[in-house]
C-alpha cells in the first residue's frame, strides 16, 4: 500500500535545497510521494486526535449515571457511532479493489481507515464504559481490540519492513527478483547434482537430501522466525566437512566444489529465507485481522440482538 | 552377452531424444560411475549399484553390488530374477529402468528415464504462491467465516435457544433453571446484586418477554409484600417527576420509542451492576421531583428540596409542647430556629452545670473518681456524659434519669435513724408528701435534759413545769411542722422546686402543690437520620453551641441547618456545593440518602455495608419502662 503510485500531491514538507548543478538537476531524489498515514498533511490523524480528545472529555464532564455507563445517552450514541464505523471499516476491503484518485482516493480512504480504526479504541472503549466482565459484550470489545491491534502492527509492518525487504534484495551484482532467487537456487542444485557425481554414496546421500529438500519448506512458525531447525543444506555442509578433515588433502578433491556450492546455496537460502520472514510479517497480521473483523461483527451482531432481546 | 542400453532424455519441448547404446560384457553394472553400463547419473545412486548377468536364456539376475536395495515392480529389492519375456521396471533413485527384449536383435534392452527432477526447486514452483502463506495458513475467507459462524451460533443463537427453553418458567416465584451453564448467562453485562445472587441463572425471571424492557410484574412476582411505594398513587410520582423538557424530553421520546417506558422499578432499582450490595441512591432520584416540587404538585405540604448545601428548607424539628391527659407527651413540629423553645416541664442550668470555675466544679474536683466523664482528663468541673448516656445502638441519648445522674448531688434526703439515710421518694410527690407526714408524726421532739429524772435543776417545781408545758406543747405540734417541711420542700429553694415546675392546684394529697409531668425529646428529627456514633469524634459543643451558655432547660439545643453549630457547618451537598455564607473546614459531601430514604420509616437510610460503620445500627429505645416509646427497635 505504502507504494500505491498516488497522483502528485504537495509534499509533506520541502527538503533542504541540496546545491543545483548548472543544469538545474540536483543529485537530490526528490519525491512527490506523500504515505497514506499522512495523507493531505495527516487530516485524518488529526481529525481522530480532535474526536478522541472531545470524547474523553465529553466522558469526564457530561453528568451521567456511574454505572451502565453503556445504556447511558452518551453510551448509546457511541455504540451506534462504533458500530456504524466498524462496517465503514470493514468496507475497506471492498473499496480497495478500485483504486481511484481524487477527494475519495483509496489513499484518502485508506488514511481514514488507519486513524479512524484507531479512534475506534476510543469510541468502543468509552461505551464500554470500563465495565468489562465474562460476556458477549466484553467478547466483543476483545475482539475489535485485537482487529485494531493487528491492524496497527499491520501499518507498523508496512512502514518498517518493505525497506528491509528492499535491502535484502539488493547485493553487489544488483538487485534480484523472486524469480530470480529460485532460478539461482535451480541453478546450484544442477551445479551441486553434477559436482557431487564423483562422491562416494554416503556423501551424495547427504547432497541428495539437501536437493530433495524444498527451499520454501517449513511450517509458519519457521517462515515467521527464519528459523530452520534441521535444514539439509546446512547439515549437508556440516557433515561433508566434517567427513573431509579425517581425509587427505588431494588435488581436485570434488568435495572442495561440492563444499563451495553447498556454502553458496547456503548463503541464497539465506536470503530466499530472509525474504521469505519479511513477506511473511507483511502478510501475517491480515491473517488475523480479516478473519477477527468478521468475528468481530458477528460477536457485535450479537451484542446489539442481546440489548434489545432482553431489554 | 551383449545388452542394449536406451537413454532417454527430454527436450525442453517435451520432445525425447534416444540414445542407444550396446554392451557387450556378461556383466552389466548399474551405478552412477561414469564407467558403469548403465551410468546414471543420480546421487542416489551408489557408483556401482547393482550388477545383471544373464542366468540362463531368457532369464537375468539382478543383484545389489553394495548393500543398498533397488526397486524391482514396485517392490524394494537387493538380488532379483528378470525374465526376458515377461519384462520388469527398475528404480534407481529418480529412474526408471524398463526391461524389454529388443524386437529387432532379439537382445536384452534397458530403457533408462529420469522420472524425478535433479532436485526439489527445479520443479514446478508457482512463483504467485510460493511467496505468501497461502499453503502455511488456512484461508482468510474459510477462516472468516469459520470464527463469523462460531460467534453466531455460541452467543446468539445457544442463548436464544437457552431462552426458549425456560420462558415458560418467567412469572413463576420459586421456578428456577436446574443448575449448570445457561448460554444466555453470556448475555449478562454484570453480576446480579446481593439480594439477587439467585437469580443468577434465571435470566427470565426477570426478562419475561423478548425485546420488551423489564416491566414491575416481573419484580411483584416475589415482591409482593416488600415492594414499597414512596407515595401510593403512581400516577402522583410521575406527575411529580414532571415532563421533561429540551435534551431530557428527547430522552425520554427516544426511550418511549424503544418500549422503554418510564416510572418502572428498575430506572431505579438498576442491576447487572456487580456482586455486592445495591449501591445507595444517589441525590438525583431524590431532585428529580423535589428540586421544585411545588410547582408541579401545588397541593403538596412538601417543602422544595434540592442541593443539601444550597437548597435545602430550614429543618423542622418536632418539639415537646407539654403532656397530655395520659401521660403522652403532646408533640408538635416547628421551623427551627435560635430562640426556639419547647415545654419539658424541667429546671436545668446546663451553663451552671458546665462551669469551670464555680462551686459545682469545685465539688467535681473534692470527689474525684466519682463523675467518670471527668476522671481521664483534667476534673474540672461537669461533662456532658456525667447525664447524658447514649442508647445502646448509640444513634440517641438516653433520657436523663434523676437517680443516675441528678442524685449524687440533689440528694433527696431529709431523715437519719442512726446511720440510715431516708430519702424521698423521686416522682411520687404524694409519697413525699405522706413520709414527711409519717416522719413528723411517728417521732417527738428530742426530750430536754431538764425533765430527765437525775438531772441537776432549778429548786423548785415551776421550772421544770413550765419546761414540761413547753415540752408538751412542742410534742403535741409537732406533727404540724410536716406542713412547713412540705411546704418548704415544694417551694423556692426546696428539694423538688430545684428541678421541677410547680403550682398550686393540687390535691390534698400532694400538700395541694402540682408538678408538670416531665418530658424528654428523644428525637427531634424524624424525617431524617441523625446519628450521634457518627459524630462521636466530635465535641459536643460544636454543634450544641448553646450548652455552655444557656440556663434554661427549655431551650432547644438543638442545631438547625445554619448557623453556629448547623449541619451546614461540615456537610455540603453531594457534589460539595454550599452556599457563600458557609464557611466550611472540613467539607463531608451529603447526597440526600444520607440522612433520607425512599422506603421512610424510623430507621437509618440504608448504606451499603461497606459505607456503613461498625456493628448493624439499632434504633433509638428507651431503656425504662416509664418512657414513651416512640419508634420501635428495627433491627438493620
Amino acid at each position: 500500500m505504502a507504494t500505491i503510485p498516488a497522483p502528485a500531491a504537495k509534499p509533506a514538507s520541502t527538503p533542504p535545497v541540496p546545491a543545483r548543478r548548472r543544469t538545474g538537476a540536483t543529485r537530490e531524489r526528490q519525491t512527490t510521494h506523500e504515505g497514506f498515514l499522512v495523507h493531505r498533511g495527516g487530516k485524518w490523524i488529526k481529525l481522530s486526535a480532535a474526536l478522541a480528545t472531545a470524547l474523553i472529555l465529553l466522558y469526564i464532564f457530561v453528568p451521567l449515571p456511574p454505572h451502565h455507563f453503556g445504556s447511558s445517552w452518551l453510551g448509546y450514541t457511541l455504540g451506534t457511532v462504533g458500530a456504524l464505523l466498524i462496517l465503514w471499516l470493514t468496507m475497506l476491503g471492498m473499496r480497495k479493489r478500485a483504486i481511484t484518485p481524487g477527494r475519495w482516493s483509496l489513499k484518502a480512504w485508506t488514511s481514514a481507515h488507519v486513524w479512524l480504526g484507531v479512534l475506534l479504541i476510543v469510541i468502543g472503549t468509552l461505551h464500554s464504559g470500563f465495565a468489562f466482565g465474562w460476556n458477549v459484550h466484553t467478547l466483543a470489545w476483545a475482539l475489535m481490540m485485537i482487529v485494531i491491534v493487528s491492524g496497527i502492527f499491520g501499518v507498523t509492518a508496512y512502514a518498517t519492513l518493505p525497506r528491509a525487504l528492499s535491502a535484502n534484495r539488493y547485493d553487489a551484482e544488483g538487485a534480484i527478483t523472486e524469480k530470480q532467487m529460485v532460478e539461482a537456487l535451480r541453478s546450484l542444485d544442477r551445479q551441486l547434482h553434477d559436482a557431487a557425481q564423483p562422491l562416494d554414496s554416503e556423501c551424495a546421500a547427504l547432497v541428495g537430501r539437501s536437493l530433495e529438500q524444498d527451499p520454501f519448506t517449513g511450517s509458519i512458525i519457521n517462515r515467521l522466525t527464519g528459523k530452520y531447525p534441521g535444514d539439509a543444506t546446512r547439515e549437508a555442509a556440516g557433515e561433508l566437512r566434517r567427513l573431509r578433515v579425517h581425509r587427505p588433502r588431494i588435488a581436485d578433491d570434488p568435495l572442495d566444489k561440492v563444499d563451495a556450492l553447498l556454502t553458496r546455496k547456503e548463503a541464497m537460502l539465506a536470503r530466499l529465507r530472509r525474504h521469505l520472514r519479511l513477506k511473511g510479517w507483511l502478510q501475517a497480521w491480515l491473517y488475523v485481522h480479516v478473519p477477527m473483523t468478521f468475528a468481530l461483527i458477528a460477536a457485535l451482531s450479537a451484542h446489539i440482538v442481546s440489548v434489545f432481546f432482553y431489554w | 552377452m551383449s545388452f542394449v542400453v536406451r537413454q532417454i532424455a527430454l527436450k525442453s519441448s517435451g520432445e525425447e531424444i534416444v540414445r542407444r547404446s550396446v554392451v557387450d560384457s556378461d556383466v552389466l553394472v548399474i551405478g552412477r560411475d561414469a564407467s558403469s553400463g548403465i551410468h546414471l547419473p543420480d546421487l542416489a545412486v551408489d557408483p556401482r549399484h547393482a550388477r545383471i548377468s544373464a542366468l540362463e536364456a531368457d532369464r537375468l539376475l539382478i543383484e545389489s553390488i553394495g548393500e543398498q536395495p533397488f526397486i524391482v515392480n514396485g517392490r524394494s529389492a537387493t538380488s532379483a530374477k528378470l525374465d526376458l519375456a515377461a519384462g520388469a521396471e527398475l528404480g534407481f533413485g529418480g529412474h526408471r529402468i524398463t526391461l524389454a527384449r529388443e524386437a529387432e536383435s532379439g537382445l536384452p534392452t534397458f530403457t533408462v528415464r529420469r522420472v524425478e527432477a535433479v532436485s526439489e526447486s527445479a520443479e514446478a514452483i508457482d512463483i504467485g504462491s510460493a511467496y505468501t502463506l497461502q499453503k502455511l495458513l488456512p484461508g482468510k475467507r474459510l477462516s472468516a467465516w469459520a470464527f463469523a459462524a462460531l460467534m453466531l451460533i455460541a452467543f446468539l443463537a445457544v442463548p436464544i435457544w437457552s431462552w426458549a427453553t425456560y420462558a415458560p418458567l418467567a412469572l413463576q416465584k420459586d421456578a428456577r433453571r436446574p443448575a449448570g451453564i445457561h448460554g444466555d448467562t453470556a448475555w449478562s453485562s454484570g453480576k446480579l446484586s446481593l439480594a439477587h445472587k439467585n437469580l443468577d441463572n434465571d435470566c427470565q425471571a426477570c426478562h419475561v418477554q423478548p425485546f420488551v424492557a423489564v416491566r414491575d410484574n416481573a419484580c411483584m412476582t416475589c415482591h409482593e409484600d416488600d415492594a414499597h411505594q414512596h407515595i401510593a398513587d403512581g400516577a402522583r410520582l410521575m406527575k411529580a417527576r414532571g415532563e421533561p423538557a429540551g435534551f431530557a424530553g428527547f430522552q425520554r421520546a427516544v426511550a418511549n420509542a424503544f418500549n422503554r417506558p418510564a416510572g418502572r422499578c428498575v430506572e431505579c432499582h438498576t442491576e447487572h451492576e456487580g456482586a455486592g450490595a445495591m449501591p445507595a441512591t444517589r441525590q438525583q432520584f431524590c431532585t428529580d421531583c423535589h428540586d421544585g416540587l411545588k410547582t408541579r404538585l401545588s397541593d403538596t405540604k412538601i417543602a422544595d428540596a434540592a442541593d443539601f448545601g444550597t437548597a435545602h428548607p430550614q429543618f423542622r424539628p418536632m418539639l415537646v409542647s407539654g403532656v397530655a391527659a395520659d401521660g403522652k407527651p403532646v408533640l408538635q413540629r416547628a421551623v427551627w430556629n435560635n430562640g426556639l423553645k419547647e415545654n419539658t416541664g424541667l429546671k436545668f442550668t446546663h451553663a451552671q452545670h458546665l462551669s469551670k470555675t464555680n462551686g459545682i466544679a469545685q465539688m467535681v474536683r473534692r470527689r474525684p473518681g466519682e463523675f467518670a466523664a471527668n476522671d481521664a482528663g483534667p476534673r474540672d468541673g461537669l461533662g456532658c456524659k456525667d447525664c447524658h448516656q447514649t442508647d445502646s445502638g448509640g444513634a440517641r441519648f438516653k433520657p436523663v434519669e434523676m437517680e443516675q445522674a441528678c442524685q449524687s448531688c440533689h440528694s433527696l434526703t431529709f431523715d437519719q435513724i442512726g446511720g440510715t439515710f431516708r430519702t424521698l421518694r423521686h416522682g411520687q410527690p404524694e409519697q413525699v408528701v405522706a413520709d414527711l407526714r409519717a416522719a413528723y408524726r411517728g417521732s417527738v421532739p428530742p426530750r430536754p435534759a431538764s425533765l430527765s429524772g437525775m438531772a441537776r435543776r432549778i429548786p423548785g417545781a415551776a421550772a421544770q413545769q413550765s419546761t414540761a408545758a413547753d415540752y408538751a406543747r412542742a410534742v403535741r405540734f409537732y406533727p404540724v411542722k410536716a406542713d412547713q417541711a412540705v411546704a418548704a420542700v415544694f417551694s423556692k429553694g426546696g428539694m423538688c422546686y430545684d428541678c421541677h415546675a410547680v403550682t398550686r392546684g393540687g390535691s390534698a394529697a400532694t400538700g395541694g402543690f402540682s408538678l408538670q409531668p416531665v418530658a424528654q425529646n428523644g428525637r427531634y428529627y424524624n424525617k431524617g437520620w441523625f446519628d450521634h456514633k457518627d459524630h462521636r469524634k466530635s465535641d459536643c459543643a460544636s454543634c450544641h453551641v448553646k450548652a455552655a451558655t444557656s440556663n434554661d432547660a427549655d431551650a432547644v439545643l438543638v442545631p438547625g441547618i445554619d448557623g453556629a453549630g448547623g449541619c451546614r457547618s461540615c456537610h455540603v451537598g453531594e457534589g460539595g456545593a454550599k452556599l457563600a455564607s458557609a464557611h466550611v473546614k472540613e467539607p463531608v459531601a451529603s447526597g440526600c440518602a444520607m440522612c433520607h430514604e425512599y422506603h421512610m420509616d424510623n430507621g437509618a437510610p440504608w448504606k451499603p455495608a461497606d459505607k456503613r460503620k461498625g456493628p448493624g445500627l439499632l434504633t433509638a429505645v428507651w431503656d425504662t419502662g416509664r418512657s414513651w416509646p416512640r419508634h420501635p427497635p428495627t433491627a438493620r
